[in-house]
């Protein structure tokens, strides 16, 4: 039975593999990746030119940026919070239209999205579109009927039909077939059909989602959004699976698991908020208590392509208490002090709640496993609840209705449970996923992310770009298209390498080009994670490239001399004179063991600029306490290469 | 969604002593009732529907891709009484009063229904109208095909007025330029395809250039760069039939919003609104 499931799940994986791009010559890999699959075919990324080096090029030319969680007020707590913003008017403020929010505010996207997804929840919903399409079991009651004939005239008999219906309710004389429950339609049918009508192929695409929503305990976060591939015919089948039903995520996976065998769709689904899991997003055991196995790495893998590693609760990729020597860990956007309902944490829960000690804590469980079952690529979304996906310092409207522009925002409690606060100052302005794929379309960029082609940011649009492969020299840098030497020679994030030849190191091609109305950059790091000698877990930050290299050497500590502030807070502005506009380097691990396995993934950091706090100072004239952090470094973190001997 | 707020609000309304006495109150009626010798004192009748049992059903069928066994379907069943036993105990005792998530579910549920009742098909004329009334936002935006070469000011330094003017004389340019991730040529790009890689000031100057040869330089938030338009197309106003689905969404859209506030209107109409003041003494009435 198992030998036929897992051809079940490798024929199915196959089938799907959209094209291949990370693939590595040499991979014979589990089944479980899309990523692994396929041998290398760089001809089928880039076919030797003629004249023109661009002609025959099929890899992404450019990342689509997006928010894959934002709540409406058709979610219970959003709406309860006050929220009055529909799916539709948040698809349509993603989009860059301008809409009042739900404080009365007109408020617009400096840089509308490229795609979004709605990850609200579903429930049931009334007998009244069975009414207006004629259900003939309904239309024997002539009141029924009736009304039936008063909503396909529209406009005031539609009006007065609902009228008669509330006035009949008041009077008792509702038909009782009004209330039989087989004729509810769902409120998910509601929403899949908003996304239908706003997707628009090439120009902005409208993901169908959800978010299942576990907080096991006493609200320890184990959230998750999943990402539908497809369209309504295929989402409407089913309804969304419900923490109702199970708060283990295993359930979630096999639900998952039934949906893509019923429709022939495709599904993935990114967690969130590890920082408020106290201890139990990335835990070395299942939800129910039992040691890891093989099968639940690979399910895991399977489902879960993709980590939100920031949001407006704070980040999720590196704790300082876990990276002690990582200066841009320390301070920033932390949430740390407990879980959703600020239960505090006990020792030892941090090091399960970040992704970079999960990835390490992957390539221990693969050494065990046979399987890595924390393979993540990087994802950020902003989890707002106001419908309004306003992550930018300057036009940030917060994640909470209460919290919306108003002079006293930064200083009040955003969340509170007695004692226990998280002050409205501490909410953060982040963030947004970048996903190289060769067109805006939910094919396109679901493909992507199912083999993490993907980088998260702070809410900045940087444009990211990092290979791995063994051959990359700096001549690399020097060409006019630095892609076309990436994906011919190597994989791109998110990929593998394996084997490496007797002799070489992993080199890797890293860019970044500044977000054309953002900061400068200060500096590109690569992070890397890798077993040592005795199977421990170990991790190194390295500056690869950074602005102005001959005025910034590096000090004493081994760090290039910090970048400079050009902030000037009375005024909430910054200037472009310190970084650069553009990094590019090739780097090659100096440490290399072929014999260990390790991940790399590239941290790209800004110069500061004002932070969104510093923005609300200037302009409503209100001044913050100290602790109050009113300077940012924006930053972008790739999907990791993972190198497997 | 959070759990936070709910769990909070939850813990609260636990905390509320009236609650306390109210649910003893209750638990002591219960109990009367159920000690009592006739035990006749039923609350009401709960009646588990053939539809509603269907629907149980086809809901975990929905969600799991298979009928419920008998014993699920018992589970269910038994799950649904409980809740309904609670919910109308909570009713009894007024517990959806002034209860914030109640209040805006059973709200936005009545919104939903009157959404459903008044979603009618356009006539052409009707989207035509909508068409004419909003042109600026369905008009064929203009596409710029271009090539574009790079120069980084702080690698060219003083040389880079010469570099300039010799790469725009060159038989090849793109040759001259420095690297980078911007995109060497785009095709058919709209003006906001342009100012999203390029910057603002970049998307305006290139407006201004004539197709065919060699231009520039023009400067962008990044450096300065030659350019060649290659193609353009001015913007336009469709034809309906081109955009039929777009306007066809907005006009429902907006439809939906002006039916939804008319209905609120007509409702209140039929209500007294009074709103005390801070002082007693000065009570009006607001129709």
């Amino acid at each position: 039975m198992r030998t036929v499931t897992l051809l079940a799940v490798f024929l199915a994986v196959v089938s799907m593999c959209p094209s291949g791009a990370h693939a590595q010559a040499k991979s014979t890999s589990p089944p479980t990746d899309v990523g692994e699959i396929q041998p290398a075919n760089p001809a089928q990324f880039y076919k030797e030119p003629g004249y023109s080096p661009y002609a025959g090029k099929h890899f992404p030319e450019r990342p689509y940026f997006g928010d894959e969680h934002v709540h409406t007020a058709w979610s219970a707590d959003a709406g309860m919070s006050g929220a009055t913003l529909t799916p539709e008017d948040a698809v349509r403020f993603a989009r860059g239209e301008e809409v009042v929010s739900t404080t009365g505010q007109p408020v617009k996207l400096g840089r509308p999205l490229d795609w979004v997804v709605i990850s609200d929840h579903s429930d049931g919903m009334g007998v009244i579109a069975e009414i207006r399409a004629g259900n003939p079991e309904l239309m024997s009651d002539p009141t029924q009927k009736r009304w039936h004939d008063m909503m396909l005239a529209g406009g005031d008999e539609a009006t007065k039909a609902m009228l008669e219906l509330i006035q009949s309710q008041a009077n008792g004389t509702l038909p009782a077939s009004i209330r039989d429950p087989k004729f509810a339609k769902s409120i998910w049918e509601k929403n899949t059909a908003i996304m239908e009508k706003y997707n628009e192929p090439g120009r902005f695409t409208a993901f169908i989602g959800y978010e299942w929503t576990s907080n096991a305990g006493s609200g320890d976060n184990l959230h998750r959004n999943v990402v539908y591939r497809d369209g309504k015919d295929k989402a409407d089948q089913v309804l969304p699976f419900t923490t109702f039903q199970s708060e283990n995520p295993e359930d979630l996976w096999k639900w998952m698991d039934a949906w893509e065998k019923k429709t022939g769709g495709k599904l993935l689904a990114i967690p969130h908020n590890g920082n408020l899991s106290n201890g139990r997003m990335f835990e070395l055991r299942t939800f129910l208590g039992d040691p890891l196995t093989k099968e639940w790495a690979e399910q895991r893998q399977r489902w879960e392509p993709l980590f939100e590693v920031i949001q407006m609760k704070g980040q999720s990729e590196s704790h300082p208490s876990l990276s002690p020597t990582d200066e841009f860990a320390a301070g920033y956007e932390l949430w740390d002090r407990g879980n959703l309902t600020l239960e505090p944490k006990k020792p030892g829960m941090i090091q399960y709640e970040y992704l970079r000690e999960a990835l390490k804590n992957g390539l221990v469980e693969e050494e065990l496993l046979g399987v890595n079952p924390f393979k993540y690529g990087m994802a950020a979304g902003t989890d707002t609840h106001n419908g309004l996906t306003a992550d930018e310092e300057e036009n940030f409207y917060c994640k909470f209705v209460s919290c919306e522009p108003r002079p006293e925002r930064w200083s009040e409690d955003a969340v509170k449970f007695g004692d226990r606060v998280v002050k409205g100052w501490e909410i953060t302005a982040a963030g947004r996923t970048a996903v190289w794929a060769t067109a805006n379309t939910r094919a396109d960029l679901w493909d992507a992310m199912k083999r993490r082609e993907t980088y998260a940011t702070s809410g900045t649009n940087v444009v990211v770009r990092f290979f791995g492969g063994f051959d990359f020299t700096p001549a690399d840098t020097k060409t006019r298209s630095p892609a076309i030497a990436g994906y011919s020679k190597g994989v791109p994030m998110g990929g593998d390498l394996k084997s490496a030849p007797p002799g070489k190191a992993p080199t890797f091609l890293v860019a970044a080009l500044r977000d054309p109305l953002g900061g400068n950059l200060d500096r590109i790091q690569i992070v890397k994670g890798w077993l040592d000698k005795r199977g421990k877990a170990q991790e190194k930050i390295y500056d690869v490239v950074w602005s102005d290299p001959d005025i910034r050497t590096k000090g004493a500590n081994g760090k290039p001399r910090p970048v400079g502030n050009t902030v000037d807070l009375a005024n909430a502005t910054w200037t472009n004179t310190i970084g650069a506009p553009e990094l590019i380097a090739v780097w090659k691990d100096p440490s290399f063991d072929r014999a260990q396995k390790a991940f790399y993934y590239a941290r790209v950091i800004e110069i500061p600029t004002p932070r969104w706090t510093a923005y609300d100072a200037a302009y409503f004239k209100v001044k913050m306490g100290k602790e109050v952090p009113m300077i940012t470094q924006e930053r972008a973190w790739t999907s990791p290469i993972w190198y497997t001997p | 969604m959070d759990l936070p707020d709910l769990v909070h609000a939850l813990k609260r309304l636990l905390r509320e002593p009236l609650l306390h006495f109210a649910v003893l109150g209750a638990l002591l009626f219960a109990l009367h009732a159920a000690v009592s010798p006739r035990g006749t004192a039923a609350r009401g009748e709960i009646v588990v529907t053939r539809g509603q049992v269907e629907s149980l059903a086809t809901a975990f069928e929905r969600s799991w891709q298979r009928p419920p066994t008998d014993a699920e379907l018992a589970g269910l069943i038994e799950s649904w009484v409980r809740d309904e036993v609670f919910y109308r105990e909570g009713l009894a005792l007024g517990l959806d009063r002034d209860d914030v998530v109640v209040r805006k579910r059973v709200g936005q549920k009545l919104e939903f229904l009157s959404e459903e009742a008044t979603d009618a098909a356009p006539t052409d004329a009707q989207l035509e109208a909508w068409l004419a009334a909003h042109a600026a936002e369905y008009a064929v935006e203009p596409a710029t095909s271009f090539e574009q070469v790079y120069f980084d000011p702080a690698r060219r330094r003083e040389s880079l007025a010469r570099d300039l003017e010799r790469a725009r004389a060159s038989a090849a340019p793109a040759e001259a330029g420095d690297p980078s991730l911007l995109p060497a040529r785009l095709e058919s790009a709209s003006p906001r395809e342009i100012e999203s890689r390029f910057g603002p000031a970049f998307a305006q100057a290139l407006a201004g250039i004539a197709p065919g040869s060699w231009q520039g330089p023009i400067e962008s938030s990044y450096g300065v760069h030659l350019v060649r338009v290659t193609a353009r197309s001015e913007g336009r106003a469709p034809a309906l039939a081109e955009v039929r689905e777009r306007v066809a969404r907005d006009w429902g859209s907006a439809r939906a919003r002006a039916e939804k506030e008319a209905l609120y209107q007509k409702l209140r109409a039929s209500y007294r609104v009074t709103i005390e003041p801070a002082d007693p003494s000065a009570v009006t009435a607001a129709k």
